[in-house]
C-alpha cells in the first residue's frame, strides 16, 4: 500500500489540447479518492498517467515515494480495473484472475491460493471454469475486481468500473466495493462521472472541469461547502437552485432579495463566511440545496426562524420517501458559465423546459407527509443557515476558507 | 395473399436467374466436361474424342513430372502459410500493438503500412520479370551483385535446382505477405483496446503479450488466413511460369501442378491427360478445403 502523489501534472495532446492542467492532488495511504468530474474534465486521462498507459507530458507522478514517471505499466504495482471490465475472452476465471500472477513468476500454490481467496471474497467459487462469456455483466465486473485483488497492488485505479451495469446491480455493487475497501484498505483512484456514486464511495473526492482541479474534500464538505458555483451545481442530485440576488441590510438584519421574494440572513453566517459584509447592496448569485427546504405544513418545529417562501407548484415528483417539488421563481435562470457546465454535464440532464420562459426552475425536497400537487399554492420554509452566496462575476463562493 | 407470395417468388427467382444460370453455364458445366474429358484421349483435333476410361489415370500415376509437381504444391501448402502467417503477425503486431506507449504501433507505423502493401498491388506477371531480375546470375543481379562484390561465389537463384525452389517460395511470400498484414491488422483493431491495457498493466512484455493475448484472440483470423493461403499454395501458376527457367525448371525442380496442366494442354496438346491431372488437382483442393473447415471449427471467442 502506498499514498500516490501527483505534482503539477500536465496532459497535453497533440494538437495542444490541454487534458489535464497543473493538477496537484495528494492520495493517502489506504484512502478511497474519487476522481469526479462531467466527461472530458481529464478524470480519466489523470487516472491512464497513474497507470502508466498515458504519458506525462509535465509534472511528476509518485507512488509510495517513488517517482514513476518513466515507468511502464507493470512496475508501478498498481491494477485497473476497467469500464469494460476487458477480461480476457480465451481464459476461464481462473485463468484469468491467474493471468497476471503467472507472468510475474509466482510459485503455483501461492497463486492457486491467492484465486481461492478472491474467488471467495467475491463469490465466483461456482464459475470458476467459466469463460467469460458465459458470465452476466455483475459476474464479470467481480471477476474484473477479482483479478485486481489477486495482484495484492499498492493501489488500485478504477475507471468508471459500474456504469455498464444496470441501476439496481450498481447500487448493490457499490456497497460490496465499499466493504471491500473497508476490509482490504488498499489505496483506491476511483473514476466516475456520477456524482452519487462520489458521495457514497470516496473518503475524498476530487472534483475535476477541464481538466483543472476544482475542489478536493470529503464528500459532506463538498456538499456543505462547495468552493464555486460549478462544484455547487455539479454535486448533489436534484441540483442546486441559483439565482442572482441582491443583498441588503435593513432594520430586521440582512436578507436576500429577490424576484419579489426577501429572505432574512441570519447573523451567524456573516461570521460563518468573513468578506460577505462586502457585498452588501450588490449582485450575487444565490444558492439553495433542494433539501434545505420544507413543506411548512409538515416541516414541525425544528424549522423555527426558518423563512418562509409561497409558491406555486408545477410539477411533484413522488419519491416514495420524499417528494422533488418544482416551482418557478420570477427571476431569469443564472447564466454563469459555471452553472452551464455544471448542468449539461451529469446523467440525468433536465431538459429545461421551454415552458418556463424567463423564469427559474427551481426544486425543494419535501417530506413525503407534505401533500403537495401541481398546482397547487404551497408554503415552503428555507433553512437561511445553509444558503450559499457565490460571487456574480467570478463564481466562487463568498467566505469560503480556499477563496479567502 | 396466395398471390403475394407468388410474386416475390418470381422476384426473388428474376434476380438468382441471371447469376445461377451464369455460374452453371461457365463453371459447373466446365468442371463436368472436365471430368469427361479426363476420360478421353482427345488432343483437341478431333471432333469425337475416343472414350478411354481411366486410362489417363493410369498413366498419370506413373508420371514422375507430375508427382514431383505435386510434392512441391504439398510443399508450399505446408510452408508458405506458415512463412507467410508468422511474418504477417510479427509485422502486425509491430504496426498496431508493439509500441514502447501504450497500446499503438512502433514509430513510423504508417510508413510501413503502405510500404508492405506495396507488392500485393504489383501484377503476378511484373513480380515475376521483376524478380527474374533480382534473381539475375551475374554481376548485375541485385542478390548476386553484393554478393561477387563481397569476393563470394554467385548463387544460381533460378539455375540451380537445388536453389530455385526457394527462391519460388521466397518470392510468393514476398508478394503475399502484405495482405495477410493488412488482414492482420484489422483483425487487431477489432480487439477492444483495454484488453492490450489490461495485460500491461498485468505485467506481459512484448512477448507474452504477443503469445498470451493477441494470438489467441487473432486465431479466427489466422485461420482464415491459413485458408486462404493455402488455397493459393495449391494454384500457383503464374509465379513459377513466368519467373522459372524452362516454366518450372531447371529439371523440373520448381513445377507445379497448374504449370504440367498447362504444358500438357497448351504446348503437348493433350487435353485428355491435362484434364485428368485437373481433375487430380481438383480432388486435392477440395480435400483440403474440407480439411482445413473441419480442423479449424472451433468456438467462438465473444468479448
Amino acid at each position: 500500500m502506498a499514498s500516490i502523489v501527483l505534482t503539477n501534472v500536465d496532459k497535453i495532446y497533440a494538437g495542444g489540447v490541454k487534458a489535464v492542467n497543473g493538477l496537484n492532488l495528494e492520495i493517502r495511504d489506504g484512502e478511497f479518492m474519487v476522481l469526479v468530474g462531467p466527461s472530458g474534465c481529464g478524470k480519466s486521462t489523470a487516472l491512464r498517467m497513474i497507470a502508466g498507459l498515458e504519458d506525462i507530458s509535465g509534472g511528476e507522478i509518485s507512488i509510495g515515494e517513488k517517482v514513476v514517471n518513466h515507468l511502464p505499466p507493470k512496475d508501478r504495482d498498481i491494477a485497473m480495473v476497467f469500464q469494460n471490465y476487458a477480461l480476457y475472452p480465451h481464459m476461464t476465471v481462473e485463468e484469468n484472475l491467474a493471468f497476471g500472477l503467472k507472468l510475474r513468476k509466482m510459485p503455483k500454490p501461492e497463486i492457486q491460493k491467492r484465486v481461492g481467496e478472491a474467488a471467495k471474497m467475491l463469490g465466483l467459487e461456482t464459475y470458476l471454469k467459466r469463460k467469460p462469456a458465459a458470465l452476466s455483466g455483475g459476474q464479470r465486473q467481480r471477476v474484473a475486481m477479482g483479478r485486481a485483488i489477486v495482484r495484492e497492488p499498492q493501489a488500485f485505479l478504477m475507471d468508471e468500473p459500474l456504469s455498464n451495469l444496470d441501476a439496481k446491480l450498481r447500487v448493490s455493487m457499490r456497497a460490496s466495493l465499499n466493504t471491500l475497501h473497508e476490509r482490504l484498505g488498499v489505496t483506491t483512484v476511483y473514476v466516475t462521472h456520477d456524482q452519487v456514486e462520489a458521495m457514497t464511495l470516496g473518503d475524498r473526492v476530487c472534483v475535476l472541469r477541464d481538466g483543472i482541479l476544482q475542489q478536493v474534500d470529503t464528500p459532506q464538505n463538498l456538499f456543505d461547502k462547495p468552493v464555486n458555483l460549478f462544484v455547487a451545481g455539479f454535486m448533489g442530485s436534484p441540483a442546486m437552485n441559483f439565482v442572482t440576488a441582491e443583498l441588503v441590510r435593513g432594520d430586521g438584519g440582512a436578507a436576500v432579495t429577490f424576484a419579489d421574494i426577501k429572505l432574512s440572513i441570519p447573523d451567524s453566517t456573516f461570521t460563518d463566511k468573513p468578506g460577505l459584509d462586502q457585498y452588501v447592496g450588490k449582485k450575487i448569485i444565490l444558492g439553495i440545496r433542494p433539501s434545505d427546504f420544507e413543506d411548512a405544513g409538515s416541516a414541525g418545529n425544528h424549522a423555527n426562524g426558518w423563512a418562509t417562501l409561497p409558491v406555486k407548484v408545477e410539477v411533484t415528483e413522488e419519491l416514495g420517501s420524499e417528494i422533488n417539488v418544482l416551482f418557478l421563481i420570477d427571476a431569469p435562470p443564472v447564466e454563469h458559465k459555471d452553472t452551464v457546465a455544471a448542468a449539461d454535464s451529469g446523467e440525468d440532464e433536465e431538459a429545461s423546459l421551454p415552458l418556463v420562459g424567463d423564469k427559474s426552475l427551481w426544486t425543494a425536497r419535501v417530506n413525503a407527509r407534505s401533500h403537495a400537487r401541481s398546482g397547487q399554492n404551497l408554503d415552503l420554509v428555507v433553512d437561511t443557515h445553509n444558503l450559499h452566496f457565490f460571487d456574480s462575476a467570478s463564481g466562487l463562493a463568498i467566505g469560503h476558507e480556499a477563496n479567502r | 395473399m396466395l398471390f403475394n407470395r407468388y410474386r416475390r417468388g418470381l422476384f426473388i427467382t428474376s434476380f438468382l436467374a441471371a447469376p445461377v444460370i451464369l455460374y452453371l453455364v461457365y463453371v459447373i458445366s466446365p468442371y463436368v466436361q472436365a471430368f469427361y474429358i479426363a476420360m478421353t484421349d482427345w488432343r483437341g483435333v478431333s471432333a469425337t474424342p475416343n472414350f478411354i476410361g481411366l486410362e489417363n489415370f493410369q498413366r498419370l500415376l506413373g508420371d514422375s513430372v507430375f508427382w514431383k509437381a505435386v510434392t512441391h504444391n504439398i510443399a508450399l501448402l505446408v510452408l508458405l502459410p506458415v512463412i507467410t502467417i508468422v511474418i504477417a503477425l510479427f509485422f502486425a503486431f509491430l504496426l498496431n500493438v508493439g509500441g514502447r506507449q501504450g497500446v499503438s504501433g512502433i514509430p513510423g507505423s504508417g510508413f510501413y503500412r503502405v510500404v508492405f502493401f506495396f507488392p500485393q498491388v504489383l501484377a503476378v506477371t511484373i513480380v515475376a520479370v521483376l524478380f527474374q531480375q533480382v534473381f539475375r546470375p551475374d554481376g548485375s543481379g541485385m542478390l548476386n551483385g553484393p554478393l561477387m562484390g563481397l569476393g563470394l561465389n554467385p548463387v544460381g537463384f533460378l539455375s540451380d535446382p537445388d536453389v530455385a525452389f526457394w527462391s519460388v517460395l521466397g518470392v510468393l511470400v514476398w508478394q503475399a505477405v502484405g495482405f495477410y498484414v493488412v488482414l492482420f491488422s484489422a483483425g487487431l483493431a477489432s480487439i477492444p483496446k483495454d484488453m492490450f491495457e489490461a495485460a500491461q498493466i498485468d505485467g506481459a512484455n512484448r512477448i507474452t503479450l504477443f503469445f498470451r493475448v493477441t494470438l489467441p484472440l487473432l486465431w479466427d483470423t489466422v485461420q482464415v488466413a491459413w485458408v486462404y493461403l493455402g488455397i493459393l499454395a495449391m494454384d500457383v501458376f503464374a509465379i513459377v511460369w513466368v519467373m522459372t527457367d524452362q516454366q518450372g525448371g531447371p529439371d523440373w525442380s520448381t513445377t507445379v501442378m497448374a504449370a504440367e496442366i498447362y504444358r500438357n494442354a497448351f504446348e503437348y496438346f493433350r487435353f485428355g491427360y491435362a484434364s485428368a491431372l485437373g481433375v487430380v488437382m481438383f480432388f486435392f483442393t477440395v480435400g483440403f478445403a474440407v480439411l482445413s473447415l473441419r480442423l479449424s471449427r472451433r468456438e467462438r471467442i465473444e468479448y
